[in-house]
């Protein structure tokens, strides 16, 4: 072989071993497209801190967030002195989903839902046990609160983000919403009835997508999850 | 010939600069693990305003520029506060000089007891640049409940009288006065250095 033909030659490896990882960066920016066009994981956005607190439940009994950690949580926020369809929709969505449960596959994740009532002067442990009969919660995983007003104002207003208030005839309006909470206590989704039809599958779907990313927080998984939360992956 | 070992030598530093360039690069194209668990909101933290071990008054918005680290307790707390605020004074340590960029605020469920003196002492005792808060009770709620925090007193019998139970997370909030992210009690000095180390300004 020539000189020429022997360098040639050199210069055509080097060619090639730069083609190689100009080609594995390509492809390694195509796969980060792919991920953020196809987007193959969804993720519920965790959106801000559920709020913390310590309220009266509908046997008398204290609950806490605390108690709820590592639970999925779904939250609604009403008063149990109004039975127009308006005011009860959202309880009956909650009983809807209570119902429904098996669809999600939420594994060993326990679900828990709790109604906070925003009337305490009203809604007495007692009242609150009634209506939750009225309704047919299974109060085993839905429990019915209410506590001091000032602390509701902080836990659902400032906390949950929704509002509500107290109108010169004693009836309340209050913006229909329902909060899903993780079980490191972060608000992953909010359903607000106004803005949004409810729909009960979407909610099924949440859940068993949380789930899923729970299962998958460690090793390899994880990764994959993290990248999704990065590129705004959301539902 | 020679041509043929210089270009095997070419080949195999080749090699060794992609494995390295892998190497280097995934870290950077993987999303940044953090020991902690991350929060993406984007409304800042609610800007208390408490009175600090000193007797004056302090804002979470006087901070901003800085990561700033929450921590809800009480100096009678018997074995948590105490262990979270070592931890917290070891990882003022472990970060050396970029502790100075960073704000440790420990704020007291327990005004009651909590004098901004014994605050002071307190906190003092686990890093110098510990800052105690205290405040009424309805301004240590206002503070407390939209970070997930909640406390309620345990009576229990002896002389102390009460107890506090309460979450024991520790919060960061970014220099942007955003919460981002939480700890769970027991995360090592170490973890939440390294978490932090991300959000130096």
């Amino acid at each position: 072989m020539s000189e020429d033909a022997e360098r040639t030659s050199v210069r055509q490896k080097i060619i090639s071993w730069q083609g190689l990882v100009i080609g594995v960066i390509i492809l390694l920016l195509i796969g980060v497209t792919a991920f953020v066009i196809f987007q193959p994981i969804k993720v519920l956005q965790r959106m801000y801190l559920a709020p913390g607190y310590a309220l009266t439940d509908q046997n008398g009994d204290r609950l806490t967030n605390e108690d709820m950690r590592g639970h999925f949580v779904m939250y609604n926020f009403t008063y149990s002195g109004c039975r127009e369809p308006e005011c009860q929709q959202l309880d009956l969505v909650m009983k809807e989903l209570q119902d429904r449960l098996d669809e999600a596959e939420t594994a060993d994740t326990p679900v828990s839902f709790v109604t906070i009532s925003f009337d305490p002067e009203h809604d007495t442990p007692d009242v609150l046990r009634a209506y939750a009969e009225e309704l047919g919660a299974d109060t085993s995983q839905w429990s019915f609160v209410t506590g001091d007003p000032t602390r509701l104002k902080y836990i659902i207003g400032s906390g949950f983000s929704v509002y509500y208030d107290q109108k010169e005839d004693g009836s309340w309006q209050f913006s229909p919403t329902m909060v899903l909470v993780d079980g490191w206590g972060i608000v992953r989704a909010i359903y607000n009835a106004r803005q949004r039809p409810i729909n009960v599958d979407n909610m099924i779907e949440h859940l068993t997508g949380l789930q899923e990313e729970v299962a998958a927080s460690d090793g390899v998984g994880k990764l994959g999850y993290e990248a999704a939360h990065l590129f705004l992956c959301y539902y | 010939m020679k041509n043929k070992k210089g270009l095997l030598i070419l080949a195999v530093i080749a090699i060794i600069v992609v494995i390295v360039s892998v190497f280097i690069l995934l870290p950077r194209l993987k999303p940044p693990a953090f020991h902690g668990m991350l929060l993406q909101g984007t409304s800042p933290v609610f800007d208390f305003d408490l009175t600090s071990d000193t007797d004056e008054s302090v804002k979470l918005s006087d901070f901003r520029g800085k990561p700033v680290l929450l921590y809800f307790g009480y100096t009678f707390c018997p074995d948590v506060c105490p262990t979270t605020m070592a931890e917290l004074g070891r990882m003022m340590r472990e970060l050396g000089d970029d502790a100075d960029d960073v704000q440790v605020i420990m704020i007291s469920i327990d005004p009651e007891r909590d004098t901004p003196e014994r605050l002071g002492e307190y906190v003092r005792y686990f890093h110098p640049s510990f800052i105690g808060l205290t405040g009424t009770e309805d301004e240590i709620a206002q503070a407390a409940t939209p970070l997930g925090i909640f406390y309620a007193k345990q009576e229990v019998e002896g002389a102390s009288g009460y107890l506090m139970d309460h979450t024991a997370t520790v919060l960061l909030v970014d220099k942007d006065g955003l919460a981002r992210l939480i700890w769970p009690y027991g995360t090592s000095a170490e973890d939440m250095a390294a978490d932090v180390r991300y959000f130096l300004p």
